[in-house]
């Protein structure tokens, strides 16, 4: 999670600063009174009754923090909103991991979180779509599907007993090849609707985990094995995936033009100059930082310039106002 | 009884303290700490699955892992992490975590006396840095007692060795109420906070040492201020960022 050290010059330092004031002006935080730090009373009214919830203690009848952030009040229950902190995974949540270890069958994938996180063979489609049993043999070809170091894409399960457990049943999770992943800071990325996105310009995919991690890459269309091979899964010799007709196949879609690699980097410098600036990652504020820079024609490494920073930061101080009046 | 100290510091006056959060990117939680020369590097992380085999499962266990800055681990180092760890066993809620182990690593810097008691700040900067929930911060300052009986705050590595005994002492911090009429309160009341740690070198008299603890308590309440002065504005500026 290095961030880009910028080296601003005086008017470049006073430009961001007064960015910063007026996006702190228009922030939705009410009042600083409701940030606290560890072992800050909370005002509660004691007679209705105060649920305490995360990051509060019970201290001499008073509640006190135990964290240091902004108190939220939802009817009785208070709690303690930490700004940074480590991911916690949620049951839905789409994450991107990488193979650490592959063990009996399942593998571990590190999340960037307290602890890693466990993908069971069962919960993953078998290449040649068939819905089965895990015998012994497909334990022994783990490896056939996932390897150590694979970037993996897939959903929190319901995470039971302090295990994490993931599953990619689905055709868009599984193994992403072709792209960048990244590393952000966990709280810059808002659980939405949507975190699988398809810039059509570029043709390039954008997944943005909930756990910090974002990948790039190019696209990839959604196969659906079960419909395109009706006849072929019939014949019981090609279940066994033929490791020769596919790596040739491989190879033909191995090689990524040039024109689609810039647009990957440009794409995952925009992120990485937003996670600088630590503004929230979404599609929309990927978007803009991407035109900004083809607009002033920008060579991609002139990205990480101190000029481009604040003109981004500044750009997204105006969008965030001109949304703000529209409401 | 005026005291000439060779940086021209007063008897109750510390060094000039310097923390800096989020210093280490893979950490989970990192902080230093500075009082004039003495620098001190820590980091946490946690918390880990399991505990030692010594440890009670029920709870979370937090291991202390001190680095000196030359030289190899020596005993001095065992009772350093000793006692560190006993400290921040009083701070941490055990409970939230169970069966979870948290490491907390301490890297000397630079040694220019009251080591012990900035070890133990940049700690907690570091805890809090990492998001563990504790109950109070834990602020600690060393007192040494010197030859003409004269108590003098933070002493550095030569006023240290020519002393004929100095403590140091942690305390909680000072609880200050979100509304504001109440902090007022707790301000008027000093004594009722306790105290979570001292260890003491030498030998001095009984009233000496009372002396350094009411010296210490309020000293407490300058450290708290610039403790609670460093963690706010970043939170604030954070989230007005992140929108």
């Amino acid at each position: 999670m290095r961030e880009i050290q910028l080296q601003l010059n005086q008017t470049q330092k006073l430009r961001l600063q007064k960015v910063l004031e007026t996006l702190e002006s228009q922030s939705s935080i009410p009042n600083s009174d409701s940030s606290v730090t560890i072992s800050d009373s909370i005002s509660v009214n004691h007679e209705d009754g105060v649920l305490k919830g995360h990051g509060t203690t019970d201290h001499n009848g008073e509640v006190v923090a135990t964290l240091c952030g902004i108190v939220e009040r939802v009817n009785k229950l208070v709690y303690v909103r930490t700004l940074r902190s480590r991911y916690k995974p949620e049951d839905g949540d789409i994450v991107i991991g990488r193979v650490v270890e592959v063990a009996q069958k399942c593998w571990r994938l590190d999340i960037n979180c307290s602890q890693n996180a466990y993908l069971m063979l069962s919960a993953m489609n078998m290449p040649d779509g068939v819905q089965r049993r895990r015998t012994a043999v497909d334990e022994l070809n783990m490896r056939r599907i996932f390897e150590e170091g694979d970037v993996i894409c897939a959903e929190v399960r319901r995470s039971q007993h302090d295990d994490i457990h993931l599953q990619a049943r689905s055709q868009k999770y599984g193994k992403l090849n072709a792209g960048q992943l990244l590393t952000v800071a966990p709280y810059l990325v808002k659980r939405q609707k949507q975190h699988f996105h398809h810039l059509e310009k570029f043709d390039v995919d954008l997944i943005l985990g909930c756990n910090g991690f974002v990948w790039v890459g190019e696209h990839v269309e959604a196969r659906d094995v079960m419909v395109e091979d009706p006849v072929n899964l019939s014949d019981p010799q090609v279940l066994i995936p033929n490791e020769n007709s596919v790596s040739l196949e491989e190879q033909d879609k191995n090689y990524t033009a040039l024109e689609t690699r810039n647009y990957i980097c440009r794409a995952a410098n925009a992120v990485r100059v937003l996670s600088t600036l630590g503004f929230t990652i979404t599609l929309e504020s990927i978007k803009e930082v991407i035109d900004l820079s083809i607009s002033a024609n920008l060579d991609i490494h002139d990205m990480f310039g101190s000029e481009f920073c604040v003109l981004v930061a500044e750009k997204e101080a105006e969008r965030r106002s001109s949304s703000k009046r529209k409401r | 009884m005026e005291m000439d100290r060779p940086d021209g510091r007063s008897p109750n006056q510390l060094r000039p303290l310097a923390c800096s959060r989020s210093v280490l990117h893979r950490a989970h939680g990192s902080a230093t700490w500075a009082q004039g020369e003495t620098k001190v590097l820590a980091a946490v992380y946690g918390p880990k699955a399991g505990t030692k085999k010594n440890e009670n499962p029920e709870k979370a266990s937090i291991e202390i892992i001190w680095k000196p800055n030359t030289g190899h681990i020596g005993q001095a180092d065992r009772e350093y992490e000793m006692i560190l760890k006993k400290t921040f066993e009083s701070i941490c809620i055990r409970t939230i975590y169970p069966n979870t182990t948290t490491s907390i690593v301490v890297q000397v810097v630079h040694d220019d006396g009251a080591l012990l008691p900035c070890a133990i700040n940049a700690a907690c900067a570091a805890l809090v840095d990492a998001g563990i929930p504790l109950r109070h911060l834990a602020v600690a300052i060393c007192c040494s007692v010197t030859d003409n009986n004269c108590i003098i705050l933070d002493p550095s590595k030569q006023e240290e060795e020519k002393a004929k005994a100095f403590a140091y002492l942690v305390f909680p911090n000072t609880t200050v109420s979100v509304v504001p009429e109440k902090s007022l309160q707790a301000g008027s009341d000093p004594m009722a906070h306790g105290i979570i740690t001292s260890v003491t070198h030498g030998a001095m008299s009984v009233d000496d040492y009372l002396h350094c603890l009411e010296r210490g308590r309020a000293t407490t309440q300058r450290l708290s201020e610039f403790l609670r002065k460093n963690m706010e504005p970043k939170s604030t500026r954070e989230a007005s960022k992140a929108g």
